[in-house]
């Protein structure tokens, strides 16, 4: 977790791409967000203000997975028990597979003490907090979850193996166990197996992002804390730090584990070998960061008019894209999530929103456009991993593979080319 | 006591004047605001004092001016004049209120808008013919300071063009005037004694569309009204709150007062054709205002129709439809006040009254919530939506007029429609939709800049749900004159008669009753 990039100027003549400027940033070893301190400031403060409900996010996902299965109607799928609140993350505390954040395994204490009074800050039936939304809104994560289910066929191996056989009678199994005793269900299955087998499906996902947020949450965090310590000084600092836990962890196997009655059904089997970053990492940019789906708020899209595109590949509706304003949408623009995240924001951050725009008024906006920059920053290091793992270094002698790496930041950058991209925004620093 | 109405205004703009040169402008405006707080009060402990039993004119005061001439320095009141005074008390109120807070050249600026707060009262209370034109002629110049000096876009050749067609409307009306006293033998202007004349008809007539004319640019009608879009365009926020609330009002309070009383043989004979000039007005307004890009056009467009169901009403002289005519005034006065005060609002936070470039204020986190959905209730209110003063106020018009000019009537409802129509426009552009947050860097509104707005609110709200707190104080007034009116001119037609006989019944019970009364 310690190699730096070490940026050599480009001896390339300069680009002639719309995002010249961003581009020849990163071939500097530089991300797509400007390198300045009120970014830093925003994106890292937005990491540990995000990585708290995320804490909740992966457990609860995998409970969903693992434990609510199918349930018909699962009304207390958000209330998590305390062993989910106990499951040790494989990537903090002692017993860690792979020690990324120094804090405990367990879950975040700020998440606790939110979970036992919430924003009024008094100790009132569970029931009641969830009812006043006065909690962790799940709803995000679902809606994440059902967008990576959504688009599918994203590359990777794991999303073709849900159609295969060996899949669907692993699913078969863990349904009629899950159903045992229990006619109506069973007849029903027997009438729409495919419906059954959708739902398991979705649930596969539901256990894919949790293991995916497993990772992210304490990488986050170990952020946080390196940048209050002072160790983390700029925003290459912080996209190589991602760069670098990207490749630590790309191989930690992607499953789907049921527990039935104690019994464990292995509906997705870790000796599949499903890759972390193939599998959760990749799709989840594509399917949250670019794709998603239309904003359903107050604006409508007249699909005739080819306002919403005929192919999924070319949905470009996801958070770099997104307005950021609230409209209460549980996906994107994510309402629920800057909600969330609100609680959990660091007092630099709070302080700095205040000195600007509406101050205490308009947080919500002022949080969502730095969880749009931060968001750039990760997407940035998502850039940077697959250029290393495909092509070339940034310091190759050879000017060919300079050129090739160089085509490659290119043809992301086309996708920023659309009007609605934000990555012109976010150049900016009055964009707030 | 009516003098206090008058001079007090003058006085307190002339101690503005003066105010020293060290004084801050947000002081200045804070003393012209007390200063005018004083006159509203004034003005409401007049309307407690009023006589609802008597129709004539109250609070009598008269003093010889320079009788040869017949300009005597005569004041009264009635159920006409006394809802437009309160109205004109109010509303130098708000435009002093919206003004912005750091106005250049502020000494001048309070000064002018009480100079004209004194004139419009002085030319609501004359009962000399020659005295309401000298008030009603000291306007202009306040007002075209205030277009040019302190006015938006062009207010150069937006003010020059209001001072022409306004100064055209005096000469039109002195004219007129002149006529009156030439042609009735009489040396004295005053008002009461020129109430019996019996001029010649085709004298009236002329003299009629002398005066007709001449009020027409003030009110004003179509084709009339080339001056009013650029000329509330250009002005200030209180300046045009100033020109639509109350300026326009004398006109057609001029209307009523001379042309429909001093020649009713000659009205009766018109009337058809007023309708009919009335409705041209109602859509072409609306019309107009449905075309328009800039939010603050639209609503001087907006006026323009509505000030055509005032002249509906007149046309229809219907003791019910006089009472919704000045209903209308006064609910006019209110809701337009209230849309400029809130299109200025925007502007200022905003930067822009676009339609095409606004979107999305009700965004309750960087839009203007509060400030869109009282443009929301200020467009409903306009809209004639029940529950709110405009719809009384034209339901009234419609109710009276209905027998007397039913295709007219009708086609004027079509007329309401289209206001729904334009201000659905305006609402779903500038406040539904989505914010973008590029743009949206507004400025947060204070509470104290939406006083001025929440006080109109009330009233419109108030008053549209307890109408009977607006039309009682004309009431007596609209009684006695429709009956002198009946007296003098021999019925033009057989339905109006019937029309009468109508209104027999209280007209509170009117209101309360279902629209088949």
């Amino acid at each position: 977790m310690t190699t730096t990039l070490h940026p050599t100027p480009t001896q390339l003549p300069p680009s002639q791409h719309e995002f010249a400027e961003v581009i020849h940033r990163l071939e500097a070893g530089g991300a797509m967000l400007p390198n300045t301190p009120d970014n830093l400031k925003q994106i890292i403060g937005l990491y540990k203000a995000y990585a708290v409900p995320m804490d909740f996010y992966w457990r609860d996902l995998l409970y969903i997975a693992e434990q609510v299965f199918l349930d018909p109607l699962p009304l207390f799928k958000y209330f998590l028990p305390q062993a989910y609140l106990d499951l040790h993350n494989h990537y903090a505390g002692d017993d860690a597979d792979l020690r990324v954040w120094r804090g405990e395994a367990t879950a975040h204490p700020e998440l606790l003490a939110f979970m036992e009074k919430g924003e009024i800050k008094r100790k009132l039936p569970k029931l009641l907090h969830h009812l006043w939304h006065d909690r962790i809104n799940m709803e995000f994560a679902e809606e994440c979850m059902r967008a990576m289910l959504w688009h599918r066929n994203m590359g990777g191996q794991f999303d073709p193996y849900l159609d295969t056989d060996e899949y669907i009678a692993n699913a078969d199994r863990a349904i009629k166990a899950y159903f045992r005793g229990n006619p109506v269900m069973l007849g029903l299955y027997k009438l729409f197996p495919e419906m059954f087998i959708e739902q398991v499906r979705q649930l596969s996902y539901y256990s894919n992002l949790g293991l995916f947020w497993e990772v992210m949450a304490p990488v986050f965090f170990e952020m946080s804390d390196l940048y209050d310590e002072g160790k983390l000084t700029t925003v290459p600092e912080a996209m190589n730090f991602l760069v670098n836990g990207i490749f630590a962890i790309a191989g930690r196997p992607i499953y789907h584990h049921v527990y039935i009655r104690g019994e464990c059904y292995e509906i997705i089997p870790k000796s599949k070998g499903f890759m972390w970053l193939y599998e959760a990492a990749l799709p989840y940019v594509e399917a949250v960061f670019y794709r998603t789906s239309p904003f359903r708020g107050t604006k409508s899209y007249n699909a005739q008019a080819k306002q919403v595109p005929d192919r999924q590949e070319d949905f470009h509706y996801g958070i770099l894209y997104a307005d950021v304003f609230p409209v209460g949408s549980a996906g994107i623009p994510p309402t629920l999530l800057m909600q969330d995240m609100l609680h959990f924001l660091p007092p630099y951050l709070v302080e700095y929103y205040q000195q600007y725009c509406r101050g205490e008024d308009d947080m919500l906006v002022q949080l969502g456009i730095s969880f749009q920059r931060s968001m750039y920053c990760v997407t940035s290091a998502v850039i940077q991993a697959l250029r290393q793992a495909l092509l070339y270094p940034l310091d190759d002698p050879n000017p060919e593979h300079l050129q090739a790496n160089r085509a490659f930041f290119e043809s992301q950058l086309d996708r920023f080319k659309r009007p609605e991209a934000r990555l012109r925004a976010i150049q900016n620093q009055e964009y707030r | 006591m009516l003098n206090v109405l008058i001079w007090f205004p003058c006085i307190a703009a002339v101690i503005v004047a003066l105010l020293p040169q060290a004084i801050a402008a947000h002081r200045v405006r804070f003393i012209s605001l007390c200063l005018s707080a004083v006159t509203l009060l004034w003005t409401l402990w007049l309307v407690s004092q009023f006589d609802l039993s008597n129709p004539t004119f109250q609070f009598r005061e008269s003093l010889p001016w320079l009788p040869y001439l017949g300009l005597n320095y005569e004041l009264g009141v009635d159920g006409l004049s006394l809802p437009l005074l309160g109205l004109n008390s109010l509303l130098t109120w708000i435009a002093i209120y919206s003004s912005r807070v750091d106005t250049e050249r502020s000494r001048l600026f309070y000064s002018l808008i009480l100079l004209i707060s004194g004139g419009v009262a002085g030319a609501f209370l004359a009962q000399n013919l020659l005295l309401f034109f000298l008030f009603y002629e000291v306007e202009l110049i306040p007002f075209y300071l205030l277009i040019s000096v302190w006015g938006g876009t062009q207010q150069g050749s937006a003010a020059t063009k209001f001072l022409l067609y306004t100064a055209t409307s005096g000469g039109l009306i002195l004219a007129g005037f002149l006529g009156i006293i030439w042609f009735s033998d009489t040396t004295s202007f005053t008002y009461e004694a020129l109430l019996g004349q019996t001029l010649p008809l085709n004298i009236q007539y002329v003299l009629l569309i002398l005066l007709l004319l001449g009020f027409g640019i003030k009110t004003p009608l179509v084709p009339l009204h080339t001056w009013l879009p650029e000329t509330y365009v250009a002005a200030s926020t209180p300046v045009a709150i100033l020109l639509g609330g109350v300026l326009a009002k004398l006109g057609t309070y001029g209307i009523f007062r001379f042309c429909m009383v001093l020649f009713p043989e000659a009205w009766a004979q018109v009337s058809p054709g007023l309708a009919t000039w009335a409705v041209v007005s109602v859509l072409y307004g609306a019309l107009a205002a449905i075309a328009q890009k800039d939010i603050k056009r639209m609503v001087a467009y907006s006026s323009v129709g509505h000030m055509g169901y005032v002249l509906l009403a007149a046309a229809a002289r219907t003791e019910l439809s006089f009472v919704g005519a000045i209903s209308q005034m006064f609910a006019h006065g209110l809701i337009l006040a209230l849309l400029f005060h809130l299109v200025g609002l925007i502007e200022a936070k905003a930067g822009t009254r676009d339609l095409e470039v606004l979107n999305g204020l009700m965004n309750p986190i960087r839009g203007l919530p509060l400030v869109s959905a009282l443009l929301v209730l200020g467009g409903m209110a306009s809209a004639g939506i029940p529950g709110l003063v405009g719809f009384i106020a034209e339901f009234l018009v419609f109710q009276g007029s209905y027998a007397t000019f039913p295709i007219q009537t009708l086609i004027s409802v079509v007329g309401t429609g289209l206001t729904a129509v334009y201000f659905v426009i305006l609402l779903n552009r500038t406040c539904f939709g989505k914010l973008d947050n590029d743009l949206a860097y507004f400025p947060k509104v204070n509470w104290s800049e939406r006083i001025p707005a929440l006080i109109l609110v009330t009233l419109i709200v108030v008053l549209g749900l307890q109408p009977a707190w607006l039309v009682r104080w004309s009431e007596p007034t609209t009684s006695a004159l429709m009956a002198a009116a009946q007296e003098l001119t021999p019925m033009p037609r057989l339905f109006t008669a019937k029309v009468l006989s109508h209104q027999s019944p209280p007209l509170l019970s009117v209101l309360e009753d279902s629209p088949s009364t």
